[in-house]
């Protein structure tokens, strides 16, 4: 997915959450010497934007509903395998297209009224009913789902049309709501699902919404009816800046505790006297190549040779010294080496060499003009790289490229917009991705492929596709990996699919960058995942928090 | 709004005009203040003119660690991408002047224009124009910059157009009073009553006598423009291939230098936008209250100060 | 009779001038690119059907012109439409923004009148001296800085003493009266310095130059000539005459000032009107962005009429 408002639509939305290797911090995750108490205080430069999960883009949002609500599933301490949340066990059933869910018996809402299966049951049915309209956001997270029916209390059943590959990574994004607040807002065809402010919060999570204030602060209180192991601290809170020298100041200041996103710069100051951890992270820088066949101008571009002497002109270690200070790694495949056995090893970035590249493009017969720029088809080799001025990692990275590309004859030049923008202009005109030439932008990888590598398929023309790339062998790749169930016949097609979108090259893929995070040396007790310790992954990274 | 609560005290209108030929020249022979802002546009001029021959080091690449501290071989330390803050400063100058002579020349020929025409017609042509004008003075300016810059797409172009049309108020009521007392002068009239043409009244008779006022006026507005861009920039909305001296303030902001300590990455382009700054309204302020004789007593008026972008305002709102 | 006849002209002239913002401002944001719809549309899986209702829901079905007739109907109302952004009322948005951008400028202002018209007023009567000297070089150097860079610089010298970002430290569960108290004032101190600072500069410069100008009337030399005192003079003929410039500089700014506190929100991350707007510009959220605009051209507008009228009141000859 997109930075910032795409990402967390995603995440959101489609797949399941990120997550990588992991580590605890400080050792054990709480000792004897754990204390009770404290708030623990965070800060971002991110922005919850919505309350409602109707409505709501941005990570932070998702990152809210994962303390809040409560989750069928979650991942466990070190991302790697889904536990309990709500469901305590959960069984398959009808080949694959019945599962039965078994959920905790006695919980609570906030407000006191009994959270049982049915609210399960009706927020799945109402997605359904409205997924073309108010309920759009949930879409992706009930597809295949014909209807779902909670017997008693304590026991759901999901029914789907097809048996589906992926059905607990959906769950572990899927919030239940509270069916007898909700099911006031399905008025206009559930268009009013979207209006709903939803504030005050009623959940069921570990902790409760007790203040929020747009684009200032989100505070947090542990929740004493909490279905399961309740956290150690009183509360946690997320305060957001509006830039990124105020947040670290204000951690240096001890205003706050931990930073969610430490910018590159600023690790070196705050190593001295805080905990910095840097895991590899998912999230992948790169260069967009519009692969749509049926472009009009500029079609050298399509010529995969082409693509490849591009691929040999881009200096990554160069971007990732520079642009991410050393806090990330040169990337190659459209799946990011911290999904473990899903990423292809063999998948390796190409190397710098403008030699190579210029030897390329000369056996190609495009030979160098006026000002070195090579002339092919009859026109300079200049081109428009679309940047969104929301990824500010684009600006460095072009003034990276710019220089070593002209060394092979190709003229690049910078369009800034605004990601609304920037996106408008890649699906002009109408979704069809004729006009564009190329684009850097950065995906945040999940840690199920399915989503990644969904991205390139022609089905996503207008949703999320920013390529244009669209090959009918890839999309039946595609299609038969979503329904193989052996997960090491899956993996041997994903890795395939990888080789397969290097060699065709919409994207060149630039660097994966680290997910770094600071944290006050007074806290011990979280659980490290890419997303930092306010997440969307799982209930538990926060869970043993503690004061030392 | 009225014209005369808009301009409080004396009105530059009332006064007649000394003859005023050469009048910027004497002017910065004679006050100090004149002299020390046209020394320093001159100054800063001649670097950014000069910065391909005499920067240091090319302000494209990375010539060094990021954020290097300064030293003998980069006084002024390094940026965010490990590139000289010398030879930043220089060719962001450049670019910075650039913005801020091209968007005042688009404010110049707008407001010139309609200065102009709604002076010497007079009537119910000044009457419409001037509806205009106070219309664009209550817009409130910075937030539809930054709309209009948005939904354009940040480049240098968008950027001198968008403050060009929005600080030619100024220029267009400042032009309007001195040619309505041009117009009642004697040898205009008889110029008229000899059958001249109104191209030839302007350009031989009214044109000469407003083009001092003119040129304070344009120092004053190249200053507010300058300020314009670099708050744009600042708010990401700069043209992100050009260095300016927003851009490159903007650049070490977003890249956390204050935390970070890097100092040298944000204090020196802020620094060098208050001086250009400074030079233009010291400039500007002096030569118009060489034209205004009531204004004798003082160094500066208060009608030379433009009110600046912070507060959103039209740049004569005073 | 003419003073009358004066204010309710400037009164026509401020129900015009909003009622031609109004339009301006729908058409601006209408008839922009990156359209309203393409923005909507851009709803995973969405389904045309899905679209075409999104598009009903904010009326952007309609005709150009029948959305500017809703607009104005809406607007008779006080609605000003729902944000786009986050679905709420984007009055509800605004008043919280305006809220929050208030006392910080309020208190930035009231800074700057103080010590810019002491200033300017101890500058003009000293001419010549030392102290004016001082007194403009600082008015100047404060006048000629970037605001957000000045309020940078201000980040560099306080960071550690006083609070850098946000309007409170939301993290005190239930403080005390008095920890409340300053804790506000420790959050409100940076930004409006910052303002404080910049309008002071101009303020002092404005302020002396009506002095100035005051001083060199006839009746004041005159007053002079007759060997009054210095400061007979000055509070009896000068300060009085200089006070009406002043006044209606004073109204005048204020109109404007909340639209362009954007910088200083910015720096120090103040959840207020000016980033409200720029938010709503990064989001494409129009209703939100034509609610701003509006209370803000309002703003100004009113704050205009409130220095015509103060004008009118202070010197009744204006009509002429």
């Amino acid at each position: 997915m997109k930075k910032r408002w795409l990402a967390a639509l995603v995440t959101g939305c489609l797949a399941a959450g990120l997550a990588a290797y992991a580590a605890t911090a400080n050792g054990s995750s709480s000792g004897p010497t754990a204390k009770t108490g404290g708030t623990f205080r965070i800060g971002t430069s991110s922005r919850i934007d919505s309350l409602n999960p109707y409505v709501a883009f941005n990570q932070d949002a998702y990152s809210t509903f994962e303390y809040v609500y409560p989750f069928l599933i979650q991942y466990d301490k070190a991302n790697r395998k889904f536990v309990a949340d709500f469901a305590t066990k959960w069984k398959a059933s009808n080949g694959g297209k019945t599962w039965t869910f078994t959920v905790r018996k006695g919980a609570k809402w906030t407000d006191g009224k009994p959270l049982t299966a049915k609210d399960a049951a009706w927020t799945i049915n109402t997605d359904i009913k409205y997924a073309a309209g108010g309920a759009a956001n949930a879409a992706g997270l009930i597809a295949h789902i014909k209807n779902a029916k909670a017997p008693n209390a304590t026991t759901l059943v999901v029914n789907y049309a097809k048996a589906p590959g992926n059905v607990l990574g959906q769950f572990q994004q899927f919030a239940i709501l509270p069916q007898h607040i909700w099911s006031k807002h399905t008025g206009h065809k559930g268009n009013d699902l979207k209006r709903f402010s939803n504030n005050p919060l009623v959940g069921a999570g570990p902790f409760e919404l007790s203040k929020f204030k747009k684009d200032d602060i989100a505070l947090f209180q542990r929740n004493g009816s909490f279905y399961a192991e309740k956290p150690l601290v009183d509360g946690f809170g997320l305060r957001m800046f509006s830039n990124e020298d105020a947040l670290v100041s204000a951690l240096k200041a001890h205003e706050i505790d931990a930073i969610e996103d430490v910018p590159g710069t600023a690790i070196k100051t705050l190593k001295k006297s805080f905990n910095v951890r840097a895991v590899t992270g998912v999230s992948q820088t790169d260069f967009i190549i519009n692969s749509n066949p049926k472009k009009k101008k500029h079609k050298e571009l399509l010529n995969l040779k082409v693509k490849a002497a591009m691929a040999h002109a881009i200096d990554r270690k160069q971007i990732v010294r520079v642009v991410f200070l050393g806090y990330g790694k040169p990337a190659g495949s459209i799946i990011p080496p911290a999904t473990g056995g899903w990423y292809n090893p063999g998948v390796r970035p190409e190397s710098f060499n403008l030699a190579l590249a210029n030897k390329i493009l000369d056996r190609l017969g495009f030979k160098k003009g006026s000002g070195g720029i090579r002339v092919a088809n009859g026109h300079k080799m200049s081109y428009e790289v679309i940047t969104p001025t929301d990824v500010p990692s684009t600006n460095r990275t072009f003034q990276i490229l710019q220089p070593d590309f002209k060394k092979i004859g190709i003229q690049l030049k910078q369009r800034a917009l605004d990601s609304t923008a920037a996106f408008d202009a890649i699906t002009a005109p109408d979704g069809k991705y004729l006009n564009f030439d190329l684009s850097l932008w950065n995906w945040v990888a999940l840690i199920d492929p399915d989503f990644m590598l969904s991205v390139v398929t022609c089905a996503q023309y207008e949703g999320w596709s920013d390529s244009g790339f669209c090959d009918k062998r890839y999309d039946a790749m595609y299609s038969q990996q979503q329904l193989t169930p052996n997960q090491a016949k899956r993996k041997a097609l994903v890795w395939k699919m990888q080789r397969y979108l290097q060699a065709k090259r919409p994207y060149i893929w630039l660097a994966t960058q680290d997910a770094v995070w600071a944290v006050s040396k007074s806290w011990g007790g979280l659980v490290a995942s890419p997303q930092g310790p306010f997440n969307s992954i799982s209930k538990l990274s926060l869970s043993r928090v503690h004061r030392q | 709004m009225s014209v005369a609560v808009r301009q409080p005290g004396p009105v530059i209108e009332a006064e007649p005009i000394r003859s005023r030929r050469g009048i910027v020249w004497e002017t910065i022979k004679r006050r100090p203040s004149a002299a020390l802002g046209a020394g320093i546009l001159l100054v800063v001029v001649v670097c950014a003119v000069l910065a391909p021959w005499i920067a240091p080091y090319d302000p494209h690449e990375q010539v060094g660690p990021v954020f290097g501290r300064p030293s003998w071989s980069h006084p002024l330390g390094l940026d965010d991408g490990g590139i000289d803050m010398l030879s930043l400063l220089m060719w962001g100058c450049r670019i910075s002047l650039v913005v801020g002579f091209a968007a005042t020349f688009v404010s110049m020929v707008i407001g010139g224009t309609i200065g102009l025409a709604a002076g010497y017609f007079g009537g119910r042509t000044d009457n419409v124009l001037m509806r205009i004008t106070d219309y664009f003075l209550v817009i409130p300016d910075v937030p539809l910059m930054i709309v209009v810059a948005a939904i354009w797409g940040p480049s240098l172009f968008h950027i001198v157009i968008v403050i060009g049309i929005l600080l030619w108020t100024s220029t267009a009521r400042v032009i309007r009073a001195q040619v309505k007392s041009v117009r009642e002068r004697v040898y205009v009239k008889r110029a008229r009553a000899l059958g001249a043409g109104h191209t030839r009244i302007v350009v031989r008779h009214v044109l000469p006598q407003v083009a001092p006022l003119l040129i304070a006026n344009t120092v004053l507005t190249i200053a507010v423009a300058i300020f314009d861009e670099t708050a744009l920039a600042f708010l990401g909305l700069g043209d992100p291939s050009r260095i300016s001296l927003g851009k490159v303030i903007e650049n070490a902001f977003q890249r956390a230098a204050i935390s970070t300590g890097a100092w040298w990455a944000i204090v020196p382009p802020g620094a060098l936008v208050a001086v250009i700054i400074l030079g233009c309204s010291l400039l500007g302020g002096a030569i118009e209250d060489a034209l205004n004789p009531r204004l004798r007593v003082a160094h500066l008026s208060a009608k030379s100060f433009r009110l600046r972008p912070l507060v959103g305002r039209s740049p004569d709102a005073v | 009779m003419k003073g009358a006849d004066y204010v309710i002209k400037r009164l026509a002239f401020a129900v015009l001038t909003v009622f031609i913002a109004v339009t301006i401002n729908f058409a601006l944001f209408r008839l922009a690119p990156g359209s309203a719809v393409t923005n909507l549309a851009r709803v995973p899986h969405a389904t045309p059907e899905t679209r075409q209702a999104l598009k009903r829901q904010f009326g952007l079905d309609k005709s150009k012109f029948e959305q500017y007739v809703l607009y104005l109907q809406q607007l008779a109302h006080g609605n000003l439409g729902i944000s786009f952004a986050n679905s709420q009322p984007v009055t509800d948005n605004l008043r919280t923004a305006l809220i929050n951008s208030v006392p910080m400028v309020f208190l930035g202002t009231i800074f700057a009148i103080v010590l810019g018209t002491l200033t300017g007023i101890v500058a003009a009567w000293r001419r010549g001296t030392k102290t004016e000297g001082a007194s403009l070089t600082t008015a100047l150097t404060f006048y000629s800085m970037p605001t957000h860079w000045l309020g940078l610089m201000l980040v560099i010298l306080f960071a550690g003493t006083l609070p850098t970002g946000g309007m409170s430290d939301e993290f005190l569960i239930d403080p005390s009266f008095t920890t409340h108290v300053k804790d506000l004032g420790e959050h409100i101190l940076l930004p409006s310095l910052t303002l404080g600072l910049v309008l002071f500069g101009e303020y002092t410069l404005i302020v002396r130059s009506a002095m100035l100008e005051t001083l060199g009337e006839d009746y004041v030399l005159t007053a002079r000539a007759k060997g009054l005192k210095p400061w007979a003079i000055l509070r009896r003929h000068a300060l009085r005459n200089a006070l009406l410039p002043i006044t209606t500089l004073v109204a005048l700014s204020l109109g404007y000032i909340v639209a362009g506190a954007i910088l200083i929100e910015t720096v120090f991350s103040w959840p207020g009107i000016g980033r409200a707007v720029y938010d709503a510009v990064l989001q494409r959220d129009y209703p939100m962005l034509q609610g701003a605009f509006l209370v803000l051209t309002c703003s100004v507008v009113f704050f205009n009429l409130v220095a015509d009228l103060l004008y009118f009141r202070l010197d009744p000859r204006i009509t002429e």
